[in-house]
């Protein structure tokens, strides 16, 4: 029986319409996805060859000082673009995945800004989490705006009615027919991408899958409720449009606003500014003080006393570290802020199940803002290390080449996969129930009205 | 103007529109929104424009502050420029959270304009900002399809469509009335807003009212409603082709969906797919390579720099560059910074090529889908796209360049030529010349300019009416009462 009503919904010419829609664009996204992977790798190759040429000339240009060298060197670090990135672009397309430091100061590095073009980001990508969050659910309520109004309208309810056991049954059996028919859908979709962007079969890409199947059926629950209200099909639609849109724009805009608004990041600018300020007038202050603070920054190097020369590489950098020093209050509060936005709008978004799963594909695709203030965190950490490599090399003076330059290569940072656990699933599984058991009572009270 | 036929139809379609609670209500909900939008703006406005002039004065405050010293130190020391926000942002996003707002200016370096707020957001920001021209471009034209879509197919419905041919009215009337009508509604909306938007542009720029300013707020008013009105027809054409109102709205429903979600993105995303962008390495490597190619500073045996050592000596008549009445160093840099800074800019040329390509589609889809023609036309006319913005970082690179060149320029002048021995102090000059570098004050583009970058989004409007001009005729001699 249940065989055959879903052979006869799926023959529908409009069912066959929304299907193929969602396919095509679902396989669209796929295109998109590769695509963006496939820069990144691109990215990642041209600036290891670049590194690798220009830490080339800069060494046989420099000989004679290493301290010198280094201040023209830069290494690269790179934030690790996992397969499954794909499928939710997320903040990779603004923020980049590549950063190229020299050891002098960080503040002044850090936060450079990747060349794109801000018409792309403005209109948004194609990627599948778009079509998962905003067209599924057209599709969805494309399916099932009608599922009991048409009827009435045409009159076959009484019928339906009178020879249905269980009418409850019956509406349960339409809407997972059409439920049934998505999800085909969303798995040959899914099925694809991981031939197509090799996503290896692993835990990530599960809880993907789980997060995906819930947001679906947090929408037929929505649908399932509005059918309950037993309205008509064009007060189905409007009201069904209705949601969509102050789920999918309205609230997620409004959220927006009010974020920026609430928490605006002067801390960016004056970290900048104070960056180079701290570092600059150094030059005119007085050396011992400078190689004061340096030196209680790092005792290690109390064993490399200042040359007695107007000019050494010595003091140059512990200027320029002390530049860092001196921004490190706004570099925090700056930090403390962006990590502020993160936890509020995470937590906001529980309520809203567009944003909460968009964010959460970002999460589990590391493309979200939390991947990037880890990756801001890692890049700090490489440039200390590497800083701490060269330090005693250039106040040593040491030959440049007794160094093996070939070494440097790229690095990578390899985040590591944090399960959003259960709490991530929680507030769609909530959703789900209140919709679901709210259409129940309805159907309950209403279901043999006509 | 209209028949009287075409008025008493707008008056009663707008009479029963208002009757209607969902229209009420959807029309009160809209109007908070608004609100709330203009609020939001508005803030954002004060609030972004206050941080950034702050450290505009900040940062020159820093500069004219430094002691004497050499000149190269300061052309390092640099300068920092804020992108402030057009006081029409106010009305219309735009780009805006996607650009960056802030650049340090330094000698021998463009670098990058940092600090998006799409640099700062979670995911949330794709899903769209509220400003008031989204809700015009976006959320309006939704209500213009809600109010519209039984206006002809209901009448077709209920038998009184019959009536009224029958009655002598004709299909233009029943057209332009029934769209008129929409108008009438819709125009209760648009008129405040419009108001509202004049009194915060003009509060946000203490009444201190340029024409400029001026020419694009009227435009801005001008295109919008001709945007709205073009939706209107839709509605009712869509309407009148209808069997019954359920096709009219899910059309309609369909064709909203298309127009603003589907379109705009999918053609974006094909220009993106098609052209492709060098990376940030790569772009760099480029410069630096064809930097090489002209004259390598550091190389003391590169050609381009010794033949200018070269003819200096013969001029001068000197053996050595030491024995120069001025400042070789000083001179050399001058010449790098002129190489360096051309081939950058024809760098950044060739790169804002390629995305003006990978735009075109999202351009050109203005003549299929009027709202990429409102949304380019709009953030042109609000200073709020990215022609404004690479404006900006135009004169930025300006202003960098002539600092740096200004201090090149003190270098030569008045810096020895020769090392100061050990012991002796390093050459420095006197902290009076900070001030003889300007500050950076940021021009906004003239109005005209918005003429010849949205020149596609302005045919597009053209088009638009002309094409539902043509099928108001066309359709009022074809259509059917059944």
């Amino acid at each position: 029986m249940i065989v055959l009503a879903f052979k006869n919904f799926i023959r529908s010419n409009s069912v066959k319409i929304g299907l193929s829609f969602l396919l095509i664009a679902g396989i669209v996204s796929l295109f998109v996805g590769k695509q963006f992977i496939e820069k990144q790798e691109q990215n990642i190759t041209e600036t290891a060859a670049y590194q690798k040429e220009y830490i080339a000339r800069n060494v046989h240009h420099h000989q004679d000082e290493i301290g010198l060298l280094l201040y023209y060197l830069k290494f690269a670090f790179v934030n690790e673009t996992l397969p499954i990135n794909g499928l939710s672009i997320g903040q990779r397309d603004v923020n980049s995945s590549i950063q190229s430091l020299t050891i002098r100061g960080l503040e002044a590095q850090k936060y450079d800004a990747d060349l794109n073009n801000p018409t792309n980001l403005l209109l948004g990508n194609i990627d599948f989490s778009f079509v998962l969050i905003f067209l599924f659910p057209l599709i969805i309520i494309a399916f099932t705006y009608n599922i009991i109004s048409e009827e009435k309208e045409s009159g076959t309810w009484r019928i339906v009615a009178i020879q249905s056991k269980n009418l409850f049954l019956y509406v349960l059996r339409l809407f997972f027919i059409r439920f049934f028919g998505v999800i085909l859908v969303l798995f040959f979709i899914l099925l694809l991408s991981v031939f197509f962007l090799k996503i290896p079969l692993e835990s990530i890409f599960f809880s993907f899958i789980g997060i995906s199947l819930l947001y679906i059926l947090c929408w037929f629950g929505i649908c399932f409720w509005v059918a309950s209200l037993q309205k008509s099909s064009n007060a189905n639609a409007v009201i069904l449009l209705s949601i969509w849109i102050v789920l999918i724009i309205i609230l997620p805009a409004s959220l927006n606003n009010y974020l920026v608004n609430k928490y605006p990041v002067p801390e960016a600018l004056s970290t900048t500014l104070k960056q180079r300020k701290g570092y600059h007038e150094k030059w005119d202050t007085d050396k011992a003080e400078t190689m004061s603070r340096f030196y209680t920054h790092y005792p290690q190097f109390k064993q490399f006393p200042l040359p007695d020369k107007e000019f050494s590489w010595l003091w140059y950098y512990a200027m320029q570290q002390i530049g860092d020093d001196e921004a490190a209050t706004q570099a925090t509060a700056f930090k403390e802020k962006l990590n502020q936005r993160n936890r509020v709008s995470n937590s906001i978004a529980q309520f809203i199940p567009t944003i909460h799963t968009q964010i959460q594909l970002n999460e589990i695709a590391q493309s979200g803002l939390s991947n990037h203030l880890q990756f801001l965190e890692e890049t700090g950490k490489f440039h200390e290390k590497m800083r701490l490599y060269f330090y005693p090399k250039i106040f040593g003076e040491v030959p440049v080449n007794s160094e093996n330059w070939e070494k440097f290569k790229v690095e990578t940072f390899k985040n590591p996969h944090e399960s959003g656990g259960l709490q991530s699933y929680l507030s769609l599984v909530i959703f789900i129930l209140l919709f679901g058991a709210l259409g129940w009572v309805n159907f309950k009270k209403s279901i043999y009205q006509v | 103007m209209f028949s009287h036929t075409e008025i008493l139809i707008a008056k009663h379609f707008r009479n029963t529109a208002f009757r209607n609670k969902a229209v009420f209500l959807l029309t009160i909900f809209i109007g908070l929104l608004l609100i709330y939008a203009a609020f939001s703006g508005w803030i954002n406005f004060q609030k972004q424009n206050e941080i950034r002039v702050k450290y505009q004065e900040q940062a020159r405050k820093d500069w004219l502050s430094n002691p004497d010293k050499h000149p190269h130190r300061m052309a390092h020391f640099g300068h920092f420029a804020f992108r402030p926000k057009a006081p029409l942002s106010v009305f219309d996003f735009g780009m805006e959270s996607f650009l960056g707002n802030t650049i340090f200016l330094e000698a021998h370096k463009q670098n990058t304009v940092n600090f998006s707020e799409a640099g700062f957001s979670t995911g949330m920001l794709r899903f769209g900002e509220i400003s008031i021209a989204m809700v015009l471009q976006v959320l309006l034209p939704l209500l213009i399809f809600f109010l519209g879509f039984s206006s002809i197919a209901n009448e077709r419905e209920n038998g009184t469509l019959k009536i009224l041919l029958s009655q002598g009215v004709s299909w233009k009337e029943l057209i332009v009335g029934k769209s008129l009508g929409i108008i009438s509604v819709v125009m209760t909306l648009f008129i405040p807003i419009i108001v509202a938007t004049i009194l915060l542009w003009a509060l946000l720029q203490n009444m201190n009212i340029s024409i400029d300013e001026s020419i694009r707020l009227l435009l801005i008013i001008l295109v919008y409603f001709v945007y709205l009105v073009i939706f209107c027809v839709i509605a009712v054409l869509i309407s009148a082709i209808s069997k019954s109102s359920k096709t009219a709205l899910t059309s309609l429903i369909g064709l909203w969906l298309m127009l603003t979600i589907v379109l705009p993105r999918g053609s974006q995303a094909l220009g993106a797919y098609l052209y492709s962008t060098p990376s940030k390495a790569q772009f760099n490597a480029d410069i630096e390579n064809d930097i090489l190619k002209e004259g390598d500073s550091h190389n003391p045996n590169d050609p381009h720099y010794k033949s200018l050592k070269d003819s200096l000596l013969r001029v001068y008549k000197v053996d050595s560059v030491q024995k120069l009445p001025f400042n070789y160093s000083g001179f050399v840099m001058a010449e790098g910074e002129k190489i360096s800074a051309n081939i950058y800019n024809h760098h950044l040329d060739e790169l804002l090529k390629i995305y003006d390509k990978q735009n075109s589609f999202s351009k050109g889809m203005a003549f299929l889908n009027p709202f990429m023609a409102i949304k380019n036309l709009s953030m042109a006319l609000a200073s709020t796209d990215f022609a404004s913005y690479i404006n900006f970082q135009e004169q930025a690179e300006q202003y960098r360049y002539e600092m740096a060149q200004k201090m090149n320029e003190l270098q030569i002048k008045f810096i020895s030529n020769k090392k100061p021995a050990v012991g002796e102090k390093p050459h420095a000059i006197d902290k009076k010349h900070w001030e003889e570098m300007h500050e950076f004050v940021y021009k906004e583009a003239e109005v005209s300019t918005v003429f010849s970058h949205e020149i596609i989004s302005i045919f597009a409007f053209i088009f638009w009416i002309g094409l539902l001009l043509f099928f108001i005729r066309i359709l009022s001699k074809t259509l059917k009462a059944i």
